[in-house]
């Protein structure tokens, strides 16, 4: 997947003079994960600069950019390294084009690693995406494959409001996935519908629809078809598929890496009880993270909720 | 992308020969792990790595000569932190197809292809065991609700029985506007409890029929009915019962009480209009009938049933006999048409046939009174100051307190009393 980041920039930086990559390494070190890697040679200093270790930096910098013409994709390190750019993101970016009544906006992407599962220090494995979800005026995207952290790149790059990119580092390496390189964008916005099933619906999105695909096999030996949608969008919600799949199989559970409380997984059982209670033949699950910051590697797969948790939470929804 | 260079391995040495490679390009090395044995001019020395990464280039083989300072080996140290491996050789195989409802103007309006179901009425109907596609949905967009699930194990009122003999079959929504009038079948379950209780032919059970200790008779058709009524008279009305007894000594002519009862029905009505009536609590409103619809209580084997026969006060006493006659008959072949069991404005109940002086006859809603005949006998009576036998008829007129007033229903009394003291 962390080939297809690149391969989706180059793309993008080759078809537009306008995009610039800026952030820590992602010059002459090509990323701290590679997702940047060869674009300065390709592109030269002036269009992929090498920044301090200064997120807050960063943040603001990409507004001044985006406010006068330019489109940068900053990359923040590491998720739990996104707080100090938090006011530039929250005070400025996000709301840039309404404090000008549309006059400015801010076609910014800041990509970040999300989640644990590759036995990091702390700070270093966070989900915290329901924090940014909350903020009006930007979007959340979450690919969970190669092929979509292409797609959805392209669209986050062109997409003329900000946009924050979060890339499961337990992706980043896991498959292989032929991707072609043809700047073909995907929509975002939208979930993407990873299998049909019958009889009941499982959420989730990024790293953790490995473990949902391996609970899917595991109740197809019980005879129970689970149709998984990759949510993709976490803000805004794309909640009309949700309905659509939750009003054909009445039941849905909610799966993601992220702490329970307050989780966006908590927006979207809101939302289908809002909306589509009346379909629903069983109270909803989640299956998330613990109330508890991400522990260090030793016990960081005990946290990500497992094939088992996931299996055990569909199984309630047939318990009554 | 990071270069090592040959460092000055601390002797002021110029150059350094390669002997071993300890690792190989691709391998991940650890900070401080042995590279490389290198012989200087003294002695062999291992190169340990200055940092964790990947190798992806050894610039010289073992016996090359390589000076100071130039490059050694190349690493990819991007990977700083936690332990990525490389790449996966696993194939990504998926289907995915964007959901994107919303995009699509055509997706809109999702058609459930299952039954809608309101929570609670979910969880009744798993309780009652029903199974919830055979039940019709009544709410908004076929949504099954609460009614609905009591309606199809016929526990609503206003449910049509399935196959219940006189089954209303008001199939009229529950919610109404107007005072809505009771169907005959609840009505036939008016006040005469204490009569029905002795009746033997009470329902048709024998002692042979009374089922045994821990299995349950489920009451069907007007015996469900009559439970429907009597608990909506027993949760809606204020009920209130006067008694007393009319001396029909004189009487010309004996026998026909039932005539008797209706034509004093019929003057005390003229007397007292307030008693037929309905009432309309959710209003507050009552509607005072212009006509008198009476609601007989007929006893049959199959249970209590109450046809209504209408506009009493316009019928002529033969008129009056061959109605009240046939609606008998058709009691108790179980074919009174549903519309002869509802509207009732008034209600009647000649218990007496059977057994029992005075009683507290219950009224069904909307309607707000009833007037039961107890078992006539001889009395000892005080007649100018003498002690005499007359024949007397006890009367128990029970009403809605909430709607009739005390004054009211006496002075309806009085005025049946009147008439049936008459001799005529």
């Amino acid at each position: 997947m962390v080939e297809a980041i690149a391969m989706a920039h180059g793309w993008e930086m080759q078809h537009d003079a306008d995009v610039v990559v800026i952030g820590q390494d992602v010059g002459v070190n090509g990323g701290v994960f590679r997702a940047t890697a060869g674009l300065q040679e390709r592109f030269g200093k002036d269009r992929v600069q090498d920044t301090p270790l200064a997120e807050a930096m960063i943040a603001g910098m990409s507004v001044g950019m985006a406010t006068h013409g330019l489109k940068p994709v900053a990359e923040i390190q590491f998720m739990g390294f996104l707080y100090p750019a938090l006011d530039q993101i929250v005070n400025h970016m996000s709301r840039m084009r309404n404090r000008t009544r549309g006059r400015l906006s801010c076609p910014v992407v800041i990509r970040t690693p999300h989640g644990g599962g590759i036995h990091a220090p702390e700070h270093h494995s966070e989900s915290t995406e329901t924090l940014l979800c909350h903020i009006p005026g930007i979007r959340v995207v979450c690919p969970s494959s190669p092929a979509r952290a292409y797609g959805l790149l392209l669209a986050s790059i062109r997409d003329p409001d900000p946009v924050m990119f979060l890339e499961p580092v337990r992706l980043y390496r896991a498959m292989r996935q032929e991707v072609s390189d043809d700047g073909r964008a995907l929509p975002l916005d939208a979930c993407f519908i990873l299998r049909e099933g019958r009889d009941v619906t499982i959420v989730t999105w990024g790293a953790m629809t490995i473990e949902t695909l391996g609970a899917v096999a595991e109740l197809d030996q019980r005879g129970i078809s689970a149709e998984v949608i990759d949510l993709a969008t976490l803000s805004p919600i794309d909640i009309e598929t949700i309905l659509d799949s939750v009003s054909r199989t009445g039941r849905l559970v909610i799966v993601h890496e992220a702490a329970r409380n307050v989780g966006v997984g908590a927006e979207i059982a809101a939302l289908v009880a809002e909306h589509g209670l009346y379909d629903l033949q069983a109270p909803i699950q989640r299956v998330a993270g613990f109330d508890t910051v991400m522990p260090l590697f030793r016990l960081e797969h005990d946290y990500i909720p497992s094939v088992q948790r996931i299996v055990d939470a569909v199984q309630l929804t047939f318990a009554d | 992308m990071s270069t090592f260079k040959l460092p000055d391995l601390g002797e002021g040495l110029a150059e350094a020969e390669i002997l071993e490679w300890h690792v190989q390009v691709g391998d991940h090395v650890r900070v401080d792990q042995p590279m490389v044995s290198v012989e200087t001019a003294k002695a062999v020395v291992e190169v340990p790595a200055p940092c964790s990464g990947v190798v992806t280039a050894l610039r010289g083989a073992p016996g090359d000569i390589v000076p100071t300072g130039a490059p050694l080996i190349e690493f990819d140290s991007g990977t700083v932190v936690g332990s990525m491996p490389a790449t996966s050789d696993e194939e990504f195989v998926e289907s995915a197809r964007v959901g994107g409802a919303h995009l699509h103007a055509d997706a809109r309006g999702r058609a459930s292809t299952r039954e809608r179901v309101m929570p609670a009425a979910r969880a009744l109907a798993r309780r009652l065991s029903v199974d919830l596609a055979a039940v019709q949905g009544g709410g908004r967009a076929g949504l099954i609700t609460l009614d609905d699930v009591l309606r199809h194990v016929d526990l609503l009122p206003g449910s049509s029985g399935p196959g219940g003999p006189g089954g209303p079959g008001s199939a009229g929504g529950p919610v109404s506007g107007v005072p809505s009038p009771p169907s005959g079948a609840l009505g036939a379950a008016n006040g005469d409890a204490g009569a029905n209780g002795a009746n033997p032919h009470n329902g048709g059970a024998t002692p042979n029929d009374v089922a045994g200790p821990g299995t349950a008779e489920p009451l069907r058709g007007m015996r469900r009915a009559m439970a429907h009524s009597m608990s909506l008279s027993r949760d809606q009305v204020a009920g209130s019962t006067v008694c007393d007894d009319a001396d029909i000594h004189h009487w010309t002519r004996r026998g026909d009480y039932m005539l008797r009862l209706m034509r004093a029905m019929i003057c005390a009505w003229r007397a007292e209009p307030a008693l037929n009536a309905w009432y309309d609590a959710t209003r507050h409103a009552r509607l005072l009938r212009k006509s008198i619809d009476l609601a007989i209580a007929v006893d049959t084997p199959g249970g209590l049933i109450v046809p209504v026969v209408r506009n009493i006060e316009s019928k002529t006493p033969q008129e009056l006999r061959e109605a009240v006659v046939a609606q008998k008959q058709a009691a108790h072949q179980r074919r009174t048409p549903p519309e002869d069991l509802r509207e009732f404005t008034l209600m009647l109940s000649n218990f007496g046939t059977l057994a029992g002086r005075y009683g507290i006859p219950l009224v069904v809603p909307p309607a707000v009174a009833i007037l039961g005949a107890g078992k006539v006998r001889e009395d000892a009576v005080v007649v100018e100051g003498k002690v005499l036998a007359h024949r007397r008829m006890p009367l128990s007129l029970s009403f809605d307190h909430r709607c009739i007033t005390g004054g009211e229903a006496c002075r309806f009394l009085a005025a049946v009393i009147a008439d049936l003291e008459r001799s005529d």
